[in-house]
């Protein structure tokens, strides 16, 4: 409280948080005062440093660069030259080249998403009526924006002499670049804040260390993405975590001296790995194996990261580690759905496995291979991918008619129904037909259907969705009992367009079976009648005067009964239709076939990724040379083994995979 | 024969939906449901009249306690979950498979055939995305039910039932 107090007179105007949008900065710069003090700044830099040049050489910490035209640009030759040869490890690499880099950066090098930024007081812009900050955020922003970047400062205010800003984490690390850039004759100090409130520290705290911890960052992810890139095999998109305590890289940068272990490094390497692809889809492509043998891990907790940047993974070796039960995997949780391969070999569960194997199989509901033995076979997985996505397979429709009492009735109704709705009532309903609609207006519908929903407005007025309606007397008004009231319901309804069932009927599902116990309208059987049920899916199309299709999925059930005599020989007791946005019904799976081919290729990939993390295993041998050494006995892991054995003095020593303690 | 009024009629029906819906999926969320699956319908029995008919996907269920096997086969972590739906009464006097006692009147609305349609969703857990389903139902008094129990059994059991996932 009291600390606060000779900050307030210091003007409450500056203080207080402004909300600044891309809009506004544009305009400003096509407007007329403070453009000279943008143009200021660009004037300034250009003269003491010409330009892109050194924007880039103080900027983005790449040293010396290139000045080519616009050199800003993320993802230009010039970051292709500091990877040397790393390079060649394409896949991993790839993510570097893309912009997909900027998040990586900012990651490490700040969580902060604050920067406190000094020296506008001794520019010229200082004399400005704001005290020069519109003109310095404008600056910021178009600085740090490239061609592919539009950094956007979300809110800004000034405190004392220095300005805070805040932005996502991705614009706050290309900003932070800006540290030392010359604004309207002055040196800008920028520097990262935890919030605002706790950035009142010493100045001279500023610059220096500022450069030292953002070049370290820097430093660091450069280190680890060439540990990883050497620890990344293309071929066998296999990523070899294994002993990472004893990794030259990794000792060389001094992470392990002290208390630091697996715990601390591993999650930053996943984060470097993490950000090098753009999608998980790519990720998946990249990398399908881990190993994290030798890492001498108790549980899984100090690699819990590794779930969260690999979910999809499907070979994991985690030999020779200190697991003794399944509980050690619990940091893990319910991740790895896919993993098709799994080794434990050299861990204290292996003498167990037996007992486990059931447990291991269902929280690995796709896991073909646990520790070198067929836990399931190919088929059983597919059968079991194909399950996951309807436990209960979906058959055809299961249409059993009474002497075609139904189908004559689906056939009427669907042309009635859309054209004359009077004669469908005339036909099939009578004073005790009931009908009632409700609407679902939660319904899934897909995720790659993103068609606008015609509005509910006709519907709902009417809709008896029991799960919202619960007063007795709208339950009651909503059920429409005998040909008159329905008449005046469907008149109000909009007009619909039915497919026509003879030639599209893939839109519909119906089905029908007969239904005991209905009251005998002839009143001579006590126990009832026998009626039939039928329920039909399918789709409607409104037409309606607004423009655009209004196309809804429908769900109808109707209970047909024998008329009363001298009525009509059928008719309607119940019709029950529930309305939900459209989406595609899911038909019946058509017997499998046309996919067996790709199946068998790729599950054949798979077995030969997880036969050379074997041999790696068995052996201490390279993914390459076992790769290799696995080419050459026809994939055959025994013969592999023996020609291994029978070779092993003589292979050089790049043969082996240096970390393995053998 | 005595009739009852439309609006006991009304109110016991959608309390017998409500009291279905609200548990039926729940028994097929859990985990442990498979086994009290069977409860929810009437017993195949020689000796009655009463048969379920069960229908789900198309494929025809014979026996409720089938559905033991079809709950063991989704994955632990399924949910569905009920939308909305609608119910109405198909028969205010039904009387199938009653004992004799039991066929005149049905003041209460005890006797009733209840048809319920639900429309929902359900998430396999492994699945990426999210389903949608409808359920047709047919609630018919337990005539098993006397007032000595009345407390542990279903007042309304499943008679027929078409379930189909239709996204």
């Amino acid at each position: 409280m009291l600390q606060r107090a000779p900050v307030a007179p210091r003007g409450p105007r500056n203080a207080s948080p402004s909300v600044r949008g891309r809009g506004g900065i544009q305009k400003r710069n096509k407007a007329g005062g403070p453009v000279r003090v943008d143009r200021d700044g660009d004037l300034v830099m250009d003269a003491t440093a010409g330009g892109d040049k050194r924007r880039l050489g103080k900027g983005r910490l790449e040293g010396p660069a290139p000045s080519r035209g616009a050199g800003r640009g993320r993802g230009g030759p010039s970051r292709g030259a500091n990877l040397g040869a790393v390079k060649t490890q394409q896949a991993i690499i790839r993510g570097l080249e893309t912009r997909q880099a900027n998040v990586l950066e900012s990651r490490i090098t700040t969580g902060s998403t604050t920067l406190q930024i000094d020296g506008l007081s001794s520019s010229k812009a200082a004399s400005n009526p704001d005290g020069g900050v519109e003109s310095l955020l404008a600056f910021l922003e178009r600085k740090a924006s490239g061609p592919n970047k539009n950094v956007k400062i979300k809110k800004s205010h000034k405190k004392g002499d220095s300005v805070f800003v805040t932005a996502s984490s991705e614009d706050i690390a290309e900003i932070q670049k800006l540290d030392g850039f010359t604004f309207a004759g002055a040196t800008l100090g920028i520097q990262a804040r935890d919030s605002p409130s706790s950035a009142s520290r010493p100045d001279k705290f500023g610059d220096k260390r500022k450069d030292e911890v953002s070049s370290n960052a820097m430093e660091i992810k450069e280190r680890l993405k060439s540990v990883l890139a050497a620890r990344y095999n293309g071929d066998l998109k296999l990523l070899n975590l294994s002993a990472l305590v004893q990794d030259p890289g990794l000792r060389e940068m001094g992470v392990f001296d002290g208390n630091t272990t697996t715990s601390k490094i591993f999650p930053a390497l996943m984060v470097v790995c993490g950000g090098l692809f753009q999608t998980r889809q790519e990720k998946q492509d990249a990398i399908v194996s881990v190993t994290l043998a030798d890492n001498d891990l108790a549980d899984v907790s100090d690699v819990t990261a590794l779930a969260q940047t690999f979910p999809d993974l499907q070979h994991l070796d985690l030999s020779r580690n200190r697991l003794a039960q399944l509980s050690n995997f619990d940091a893990w949780g319910a991740k790895f759905k896919h993993l098709s391969t799994l080794i434990l070999t050299g861990n204290p569960i292996e003498t167990q496995l037996a007992t486990l194997k059931s447990d291991i199989m269902k929280k690995y509901p796709y896991l073909e291979i646990l520790n070198g033995i067929q836990i399931r076979t190919p088929q059983e997985v597919a059968a079991a991918l194909e399950t996951a996505k309807s436990p209960i397979p979906i058959g055809g429709p299961d249409f059993r008619d009474v002497g075609q009492v139904g189908e004559n009735f689906i056939r009427q109704f669907v042309v009635l129904y859309d054209t004359d709705r009077s004669a469908l009532l005339a036909n099939f309903y009578d004073a005790q037909s009931v009908h009632s609609l409700s609407v679902n207006q939660n319904a899934p519908r897909g995720h790659k259907n993103s068609a606008p929903i015609a509005p509910w407005a006709p519907y709902i007025k009417q809709s008896r969705n029991l799960v919202k309606i619960n007063n007795l007397p709208t339950q009651m008004t909503r059920l429409h009992r005998g040909s008159q009231a329905i008449q005046k319901l469907w008149s109000a309804l909009p007009a619909t367009r039915h497919p026509d069932i003879q030639t599209q009927g893939d839109k519909y599902l119906i089905e029908c079976h007969a239904l005991p116990g209905l009251a005998d309208p002839t009143g001579q059987s006590v126990r009832g009648v026998d009626g039939l049920i039928i329920t039909m899916h399918g789709e409607f199309e409104e037409q309606n005067e607004s423009p655009g299709r209004a196309l809804r999925s429908f769900s109808r059930t109707f209970v047909l009964g024998p008329g009363a005599s001298g009525g009509q020989p059928i008719r309607v007791v119940s019709d029950m239709l529930t309305l939900r946005a459209w989406g595609p019904l899911a038909l019946p799976k058509p017997p499998r076939n046309p996919q067996a081919n790709t199946t068998i290729i790729s599950t054949e990939q798979q077995k030969q990724e997880a036969m050379a993390m074997q041999l790696v295993e068995r052996t201490g041998m390279t993914p390459q040379y076992s790769a290799l050494c696995l080419t050459e006995t026809g994939w055959d892991l025994e013969k592999a083994f023996i020609a291994f054995t029978a070779n092993k003095d003589k292979l050089p020593a790049d043969a082996f995979i240096t970390n393995s303690a053998r | 024969m005595t009739d009852i009024s439309e609006n006991t009629e009304v109110k016991v029906a959608v309390e017998a939906a409500d009291m279905f819906v609200n548990s039926y999926y729940k028994t097929w969320n859990k985990e442990s449901g498979g086994k009290e699956l069977s409860h929810f319908y009437v017993k195949v029995n020689p000796e009655s009249p009463l048969k379920p008919d069960i229908t789900i996907n198309g494929n025809i269920v014979e026996d409720p306690t089938d559905l033991e096997s079809l709950h063991r086969s989704q994955p632990s972590k399924t949910h569905y979950e009920v939308e909305a739906f609608d119910c109405q009464v198909v028969n205010t006097n039904f009387t199938v498979g009653a004992p004799e006692t039991l066929l005149e009147g049905n003041p209460t609305g005890k006797k009733m055939s209840i048809l319920v349609m639900v429309s929902g969703s359900v998430k396999y857990a492994d699945a990426e995305e999210t389903r949608g389903f409808v359920d047709n139902v047919l609630l018919v008094p337990n005539w098993d039910i006397t007032k000595k129990n009345e407390k542990e059994k279903k007042k309304w059991l499943v008679q027929s039932q078409t379930f189909r996932l239709v996204l």
